[in-house]
């Protein structure tokens, strides 16, 4: 079933930049993209899945839809003053998806499945930069599987569940500082594919009047863990190999922090949602990130190195102006904090705090058929940092990425 | 409809905009010479200074020479071109030099010397091809700060490298006069005094040769004050280095180890060897090996004979005798061979360093009071230097703190960096002298001293563009 998806939905859909604190990729929906990617307390469709399980009761229709982003992103990088030693990171692009479909089996019970991919990063330093030795690309992705039921209690008052069902994968490179006698450095990549991990996601919702609605979602940490990776040595100079012996294979595990979140909705007015939400991410899940070797690298089987991430908060605020039948404008933005403390700073997660505007347009081009497009403009705090408590490459980073989105929608 | 696409198609055209020319951007610290004038730098020092590495002057070595590599980044804040000695492309690997090879079954590294493209234009004395336009980076290896008004160190007799900048006509011209030539430089480097120990050291004290010996306090003092006198006289800034302290260096620290653990392993307390350049025997225990105080320094170029201890032998006889044999007529070697045995006291057929009849050889062992001798005139030279630097308002490099700071090794860009011989990436494969990487990172060192003595802001080099040890 996994494998099948995955190979029609292609494989470099997956890939998908780490565009929010941490490696989190809070590119849900479309709709709520546009609308500075709140949701938690308000009716967002297909998309309640995802938000909040329990305003998926509330669908009168039921529905597909399918969407996707292209990020765009570039990290700069400048060693510490006073060297003038410059790196960009030119990210592919990363395209993080979606897939919801919601299917009434009574006005009570609602059922549905998404796919989507919560977290992931790509980051592509290239060979030549002076963290060469730390990282040159990392692609990171997990990709999760939801069926999710849900149940309208009252007129008001809805919950729901989604049996969270995720696999991933890690590609990590560097090169070694080994050299053989042409001056060729040799390198190492990391490849695994997840072994399949489980978690849930649930919600309550909550709508007292027709101006006023309030959500709680809770989405709990699932363990990616990789086994059997493969480790791939290249240009590793003959009297070396021993100490990068071939067929080593690696296991892993990263943490995907469980989020709570709280949000509240408001319609002063028929054509206007407003839209708030604040969200706490667990990152305090990543202590460490260690590889296990089933040979000794460079004579050891573990390769170590603290994280020891924080838990960080989210604040969203977004709107939706239904200008007519047809046409829906929507704005946002939302203040990310990073969960990386100073002396953490790494090239694969150059994390800071991360500020993002949003804007989207809706548009019904049928009873059935409509779509929503975004474009999200994310600005991360210009950070420098020692990294000497991570093993990271000190020095400053800074980070943008746009990312237009597109998703259409079925309802029938 | 068409009013959504007109939008669509803005959204698209501004998004593409944004795309295209908008990636973050990290203002570049300011660059300054500040108070220091890097217009004509010159170089003044030793082996280091040239670029030696891996046992040989080449022009890899002399094109990662820290001086150049703190010129290039001068350059950046207003300093000109700076002119070295480099040997042609044709003629590459200079002096010859060693390229590692393999490894022994147990692990030592198996060297070779490379022949082949050298600049020797003459075998006996050794002589290379001559460079003698004028050069801004004026490091001579071996020298010493002793050397520095010997009359005619620039002959065929003197020192070859020194003879090979050194114009024919100029023959008879001392370091210093050299030195005292330049006089539109507007900044210089100084980092030398280290042979004025390091050659007791590296042979183990164990030469009668008046160039193996430690330079008097009071010559070290007389001649370096004269040096930065020579280099200052025009009112020019620059800086001085002080000497690293040799025990730090994996010329000393890595065979002793080794035979440290052989010997624990065996349970053999302590070891028998020559003192000196007599033939006086000297015991020392297995513990006193490589440790910080009454320690006992074994040099690399011991290695081969380490795995030989315990043995019937006399490899090490046999193989000096060939070497400082007048004639490499058989008969006469042997002849030299047993004048050597006699002169020492050899008895080959006693177990090697563990017995008084076949000790330990001298220039193999840095032992207790030799190693004292070293540490005080390091310490002796060290104070003068920077006595020199303070008075004369000069910045410093304490090279000698630097290199105790990184005993334990640190990381840097993602590498790990250590003294070890080979896998700490900082020394080549001579042991002493560093790896373009190190020069590199000593390039950089000495440039935080410059920019905090004068204010200035000299960006610092990217080592990891620079190569470390390269394996086979």
């Amino acid at each position: 079933m996994k494998r099948r998806i995955l190979a029609l939905l292609g494989g470099t859909l997956l890939s998908a930049s780490a565009m929010a604190g941490g490696y989190q990729v809070n590119l849900a929906s479309q709709r709520q993209v546009g609308m500075g990617h709140t949701g938690t307390g308000i009716q967002t469709g297909t998309a309640s899945i995802f938000f909040n399980p329990g305003a998926m009761s509330f669908m009168r229709e039921n529905g597909v839809t399918i969407g996707a982003s292209l990020i765009n992103s570039r990290i700069a990088y400048r060693a510490p003053e006073p060297t003038n030693t410059t790196a960009l990171a030119d990210n592919d692009f990363g395209t993080p998806f979606q897939v919801y479909g919601v299917f009434g089996i009574n006005e009570k019970i609602k059922v549905g499945l998404g796919i989507y991919t919560p977290f992931g990063s790509g980051v592509r330093w290239g060979e030549e930069w002076n963290g060469k030795y730390g990282l040159n690309e990392i692609d990171l992705k997990a990709v999760y599987f939801q069926p999710t039921v849900s149940y309208q209690i009252t007129d008001q008052l809805g919950i729901g569940v989604g049996f969270v069902v995720a696999t991933g994968g890690v590609n990590l490179q560097r090169v070694l500082p080994v050299q053989g006698q042409d001056g060729q450095e040799g390198s190492i990549e990391l490849d695994g594919g997840a072994e399949t991990a489980y978690g849930f996601n649930a919600g309550v919702y909550f709508e007292p009047t027709e101006q006023l609605s309030i959500g709680i979602n809770y989405r709990s940490k699932v363990d990616i863990k990789v086994n059997d990776g493969s480790v791939t040595f290249r240009n590793i100079p003959a009297s070396a190999m021993g100490n990068f012996p071939d067929g080593t294979e690696f296991s892993a595990s990263l943490p995907m922090p469980s989020t709570l979140s709280l949000g509240v909705g408001f319609k002063p007015t028929d054509q206007l949602t407003l839209a708030v939400d604040v969200s706490r991410v667990q990152w305090s899940a990543y202590e460490n990130l260690r590889f296990d070797f089933t040979q000794p690298v460079a004579g050891s089987t573990v390769s170590e190195s603290d994280r020891k991430y924080e838990d960080a908060m989210i604040y969203r605020i977004g709107g939706e102006y239904q200008l007519n039948e047809a046409l829906a404008l929507r704005a946002g933005a939302y203040y990310d904090q990073t969960p990386v403390q100073d002396g953490y700073l790494t090239p694969e997660t150059p994390d800071s705090d991360s500020r993002g505007l949003s804007v989207g347009v809706g548009y019904k081009v049928s009873d059935n058929f409509s779509l929503d497009a975004s474009f999200l403009y994310i600005n991360k705090a210009k950070r420098t940092d020692a990294a000497d408590k991570s093993r990271g490459i000190a020095g400053t980073y800074k980070s943008i990425a746009y990312i237009p989105g597109l998703a259409v929608n079925f309802q029938f | 409809m068409k009013n959504i696409f007109y939008k669509y198609s803005v959204l698209a055209l501004s998004a593409g905009v944004l795309l295209t020319s908008c990636d973050p951007e990290i203002d570049a610290p300011s660059k300054s010479s500040g108070e220091a004038d890097f217009a004509k730098y010159v170089a003044v020092g030793n082996s280091l200074t040239a670029g030696f590495q891996d046992n040989g002057l080449y022009l890899e070595g002399q094109r990662s020479s820290y001086p150049a590599l703190m010129a290039n980044q001068f350059a950046e804040v207003g300093g000109g071109s700076f002119v070295q000695p480099l040997f042609t492309e044709a003629q590459k690997n200079g002096s010859g030099y060693l390229r590692l090879s393999g490894f022994t079954a147990t692990g030592s590294p198996i060297t070779e010397t490379v022949t082949e493209n050298r600049a020797i234009r003459s075998a006996s004395p050794v002589l290379f091809t001559k460079f003698t336009d004028p050069v801004q980076n004026l490091g001579v290896p071996g020298l010493k700060v002793a050397d520095i008004k010997v009359q005619g160190y620039g002959s065929a007799q003197g020192n070859p490298y020194f003879e090979r900048i050194t114009p024919d006509a100029q023959a008879g011209q001392t370091y210093l006069q050299r030195v005292q030539q330049s006089t539109d430089h507007t900044f210089f480097s100084l980092w030398l005094g280290n042979n004025d120990v390091l050659s007791y050291a590296t042979s183990g004290g164990a030469s009668t040769a008046a160039s193996n010996a430690i330079t008097p306090v009071t010559t070290f003092d007389a001649n370096y004050a004269e040096l930065v006198g020579a280099l200052m006289a025009n009112g020019q800034e620059g800086i001085l280095a002080t000497i690293p302290n040799v025990a730090g260096i994996p010329f000393f620290t890595t065979v002793g180890p080794r035979v440290k653990q052989t010997l624990t392993d065996n349970n053999v307390p302590g070891m028998v060897a020559i003192t000196g350049a007599g033939k006086d025997r000297v015991q020392f225990l297995t513990s006193q090996i490589n440790a910080s105080e009454n320690g006992v320094l074994f040099t690399l170029t011991g290695a081969s004979y380490a795995a030989l201890l315990g043995q019937p032998t006399g490899k090490y006889w046999r193989d000096l005798a060939k070497q400082v044999s007048p004639s490499q007529d058989p008969l006469i070697i042997k002849g030299t061979l047993a004048q050597l045995l006699f002169n020492y006291s050899i008895d080959t057929t006693q177990m090697f360093g563990f017995s008084g009849g076949n000790p330990w050889p001298s220039a193999l062992l840095l032992d207790v009071n030799e190693q004292n001798n070293v540490k005080a005139a390091t310490s002796a030279f060290n104070t003068i230097i920077k006595a020199q630097a303070e008075a004369r308002g000069l910045a410093l490099w304490d090279a000698n703190a630097y290199f105790n700071t990184i005993q334990t090794g640190f990381g840097k860009n993602g590498a790990a960096y250590s003294p070890a011989f080979i896998t700490g990436n900082l020394f080549s494969l001579d042991g002493v002298h560093l790896t373009p990487r190190g020069y590199a990172i000593a390039a950089n060192e000495m440039i935080q001293a410059i920019n905090a003595k004068y204010n200035s802001n000299v960006p610092l080099v990217d080592e990891t563009q620079y190569r470390a040890v390269l394996l086979p």
